[in-house]
């Protein structure tokens, strides 16, 4: 079988972030995504404790190449500085290439 | 005198007690923890009993006598906002983004302080005037709304100094941040006017006003019996979360841990007096207090992180979660009933006074 190569950008946030990378998704026309709730220890401390705001969401999005430094390049330019998150692309393949 | 034996009495009610135990239980480390589901049904069931009762007593008392409560706290809650912030930015040396971030949330209210209010003065055997639940709900957004639109205002100004002084300026930049500002707010007006802690507790006054009395008495052993049980059980889990956060008091400072302390005991107790002078109960005027001491930190959180990401919110949780909630429930609130009793009597006497002078011209 035949798979295409596309990019798989991984964005692990705080859950109150979650709205603002949907949003900037949106914004470059797309509108496919996976999100689970997560919990973990980083930079700005444990985190998950507590109530569910406080908790982290890994958002996966698959999209061709074309979108994907302007995604990163407006994350990282409204996000970075405010929020916990961390971002990380990686080569996926797909069976169905239209879909993305 | 009479303030310390109240303060002794409350912190042996189980309400209290069931704080603490879960602030030694996340102490000692213990893996002890309340279900999510649970942790997060109960503050809605809270909301929704508090807004059924305070639905069926405005069946009983008329919406009238709410309105003047009702403009008053939030015209003392939008001054006790700016006050904050001034006092934040000036004294305490915070930035922009965190003194706006704090002073709202010590001018908004917190729905599980006025639950732990209600049961204390259950636990009195005094009442408080029901509509004061419309007054939580409208106070929520209240102090949020005001402290975003400075803020935006704040950075906007900014915005168009930066413009000024480098004309040559990327312009259609500048433009897009004011705009975002903009849409911000009305984001933010949305969010908070639809968040649940308003649709469940402005549902639930809605449904108890339709069904009054009668209709209450089929779910009365839910929402009035077991009012108070539902608060302990939360209680742990406040008390965990508080206990996690103490190590991160060191990090808040000496000053915002002081003005977390100093801030509600003097905006309730200026909320009991003027709660009595505008003719509100005991229990009324405590709860009143209550509404304009307690600090948010549920709905902060949810809200101040879209409107003010720049705040850090490690302060503004903590300070209000680890400090003001605890002093509240355990210290203020007796403070505050004596400081009504007070000042009802003296209210009283002076009506008395009046009363009988009348008698005489």
């Amino acid at each position: 079988m035949k798979f295409y190569n596309v990019k798989l950008l991984t964005v692990t946030c705080e859950i109150l972030a979650q709205k603002n990378i949907i949003e900037i998704l949106k914004k470059h026309e797309i509108t496919g995504y996976t999100t689970y709730e997560v919990e973990g220890n980083g930079a700005r401390g444990l985190r998950g404790q507590g109530f569910k705001n406080e908790k982290n969401v890994k958002v996966e999005i698959i999209m061709r190449e074309d979108k994907l430094s302007d995604i990163v390049e407006e994350i990282s330019r409204t996000m970075f500085a405010n929020f916990a998150i961390v971002l990380y692309v990686s080569d996926v393949g797909v069976v169905r290439t239209e879909k993305f | 005198m009479e303030i310390l034996q109240l303060i002794q009495a409350n912190l042996l009610t189980p309400i209290i007690l069931f704080f603490l135990f879960g602030i030694i239980a996340a102490r000692i480390k213990s893996d002890l923890k309340i279900p999510e589901a649970i942790s997060e049904f109960l503050p809605i069931y809270l909301l929704a009993a508090i807004g059924l009762h305070g639905g069926i007593e405005m069946r009983n008392a008329g919406f009238e006598n709410m309105l003047i409560p009702m403009v008053v706290a939030i015209g003392i809650s939008l001054l006790f906002t700016l006050n904050h912030y001034q006092i934040l930015r000036r004294l305490g040396k915070f930035n922009l983004f965190d003194s706006y971030a704090l002073a709202s949330t010590y001018g908004a209210v917190g729905a599980v302080t006025f639950s732990v209010g209600l049961s204390f003065l259950k636990n009195q055997g005094v009442t408080s005037e029901g509509y004061l639940a419309a007054i939580l709900a409208v106070l929520e957004p209240v102090s949020f709304i005001m402290a975003i639109f400075l803020t935006n205002m704040a950075v906007a100004k900014q915005i168009r100094a930066k413009k000024q002084s480098f004309t040559n300026d990327d312009v259609s930049d500048i433009e897009m941040g004011l705009q975002e500002t903009k849409t911000k707010l009305s984001q933010v007006l949305h969010e908070s006017i639809t968040g649940k802690a308003i649709v469940i507790l402005l549902g639930c006054i809605v449904i108890g006003y339709i069904i009054g009395e009668e209709g209450f008495t089929s779910i009365k052993i839910v929402f009035d019996g077991m009012f108070t049980g539902a608060i302990v059980i939360f209680m742990i889990e406040m008390g965990i979360i508080a206990g996690q956060r103490l190590d991160d008091l060191k990090k808040v400072g000496i000053f915002l841990i002081s003005f977390a302390i100093i801030m509600p005991t003097f905006n309730g107790v200026i909320g009991v007096l003027v709660a009595t002078a505008i003719g509100l109960s005991l229990g009324g005027a405590v709860m009143f207090g209550l509404l304009l001491a307690s600090a948010s930190f549920i709905a902060a959180p949810a809200i101040l992180r879209h409107a003010i990401p720049e705040a850090k919110p490690s302060l503004y949780i903590t300070s209000a979660l680890g400090i003001t909630f605890p002093y509240n429930i355990i210290i203020l609130l007796p403070i505050m009933f004596v400081v009504s009793s007070i000042a009802h009597d003296v209210e009283g006497s002076i009506d008395l006074f009046n009363y009988i002078t009348q008698d005489w011209t």
